[in-house]
């Protein structure tokens, strides 16, 4: 159990992680394109945070990734919050049902839960009459987003261990700070 | 018990979590454009877009590096695209152009045939040129047309050249077939040391006959002393070998001399076909048994003859 001061710093550091996915997407992700599509740092937090600190903690924080996601790339609100909740979620299930994993396992469950999280976008575009053809989506769009991220997720949690705001991932287990 | 307790409690707020976004969405959905969450919203990116203006100047000089990089790298590959296809076109309009020029010799062969040169009732076949004789010694080219295309052996041979000089129109006479098979045939060039052609040189009607040099050029002979021949004068078949008809075009007189020793003139004839350059010619397959030449003037100024020996 944590202590408050510790639940406190915690949520310090999540913050601070935000502000971070924010700065990072506004600043920098979103400005360059690789593969004709832009890096997601509110989809990649998640997936680290699930992963490091569980799934609730990955829940909650890609709830608010995603709100915030919702809102920059003027979405409609609760999209985004909904399908990287369940991101950070199933990443934390994912870390605590299968140790144990290497760092590499950060960037392939980031280019699975990107897969994942573009269907679900994918599909409620559809549900909403935004139609495009299927395989165009799938190469233009969906498997090049899940490659960038899997990529720049890499570098993205080497920096943020080194900043101690993610916990370094070990074999055999949870990961330690 | 706790870890189930744990267990439910992420459940719920997992939940929670998204049944708030589910209504989240569904509000966005169905309210106005000035609804409650769109002006979250919007007032979100206001609040954004300071941190956003900032971030462009502070960012845009590693953006203008990304640029310049891929776009070096595009610009190679489109280069080298380009340059590809640059050269599929190239080849292209040389094709195009070894077409229009074909066009243009077989138009010329076409316009000598109908020019009225030839015995009405002639029939021609125009063969290609497939090979030339590999020295200056003999002048023959060979032809894709044989007794098949119905060719036969002394069946004169007509050209037009796009490169003939100053001559008239490039168009005269070529030569003769000498040998033939059933898909080829070899014609002997006017230009050959062992060819010699009837001729008339129009305007004095003085007869003789062309002989081929190893230098191209052609010598008329047997022309008397005496016969007054100009410069420039048309050199034409007299019809006299009944291997050629009468009045097709050969050349013109570029010189005439005369020596102490020969009774007859030195006459130098341009032929009005640079057989060098031949790529197709015309080969009178029938030649009218009445030998009747048209008179028909020529655009070229060549008057067929009308009389003679």
């Amino acid at each position: 159990m944590m202590t408050p001061r510790e639940r406190l710093l915690e949520v310090l550091r999540l913050s601070l992680l935000l502000i971070l996915a924010v700065a990072l997407q506004a600043v920098l992700t979103s400005r360059l394109t690789v593969l004709g599509v832009t890096a997601d740092v509110f989809l990649m937090l998640p997936v680290l945070v699930g992963m490091t600190r569980g799934s609730l903690a990955g829940a909650v924080f890609g709830f608010v990734s995603g709100l915030l996601a919702d809102i920059i790339f003027m979405d409609p609100i609760g999209l985004r919050a909904l399908i990287y909740l369940l991101v950070g979620y199933l990443s934390g299930r994912y870390a605590e049902w299968m140790p144990p994993y290497s760092a590499w396992a950060v960037v392939a469950l980031t280019a699975v839960a990107t897969l994942l999280g573009q269907w679900v976008y994918a599909v409620f575009q559809f549900l909403t009459g935004n139609r495009a053809p299927f395989f165009t989506m799938v190469w233009r769009q969906v498997l090049p987003a899940a490659v960038v991220n899997g990529l720049l997720v890499a570098p993205l949690y080497l920096g943020l261990v080194r900043l101690k705001l993610v916990r370094r991932l070990e074999p055999g287990g949870m990961s330690k700070r | 018990m706790q870890p189930q307790k744990e267990l439910g409690r992420r459940r719920l707020v997992l939940t929670a979590l998204v049944i708030i976004s589910l209504i989240f969405i569904t509000l966005f959905l169905r309210e106005a454009s000035d609804g409650a969450l769109h002006s979250v919203q919007q007032g979100g990116l206001g609040a954004m877009s300071p941190i956003q203006s900032v971030a462009t100047r502070a960012v845009q000089p590693f953006q203008d590096a990304w640029r310049y990089v891929t776009g070096v790298w595009s610009a190679y590959e489109e280069n080298r695209e380009l340059a590809s296809e640059l050269e599929e076109l190239r080849g292209q309009v040389v094709q195009m152009q070894e077409a229009a020029e074909e066009n243009e010799r077989l138009k010329r062969l076409l316009e000598f045939q109908q020019s009225g040169i030839f015995p009405a009732g002639s029939t021609y076949c125009v063969a290609r040129v497939i090979g030339r004789s590999p020295t200056r010694w003999q002048n023959w080219v060979q032809v894709d047309k044989g007794t098949a295309d119905g060719l036969a052996v002394n069946q004169p041979v007509v050209g037009a050249a796009g490169k003939a000089g100053d001559s008239l129109s490039g168009k005269g006479l070529v030569g003769k077939v000498v040998a033939v098979t059933a898909h080829s045939a070899q014609v002997q060039l006017i230009s050959d040391p062992e060819s010699s052609v009837a001729a008339l040189i129009q305007g004095t009607r003085a007869e003789g006959i062309l002989e081929g040099t190893v230098t191209g050029s052609l010598l008329m002979d047997f022309v008397e002393r005496d016969q007054l021949v100009e410069l420039e004068a048309v050199v034409i078949t007299s019809g006299s070998g009944q291997i050629f008809p009468k009045g097709i075009p050969v050349g013109k007189v570029v010189s005439v001399g005369e020596e102490d020793v020969n009774i007859y003139k030195t006459i130098e004839v341009q032929p009005f076909v640079e057989v060098r350059s031949l790529e197709e010619v015309m080969v009178l397959t029938t030649v009218s048994q009445s030998g009747d030449v048209q008179t028909k003037k020529l655009p070229t100024g060549i008057q067929p003859g009308s009389g003679g020996r």
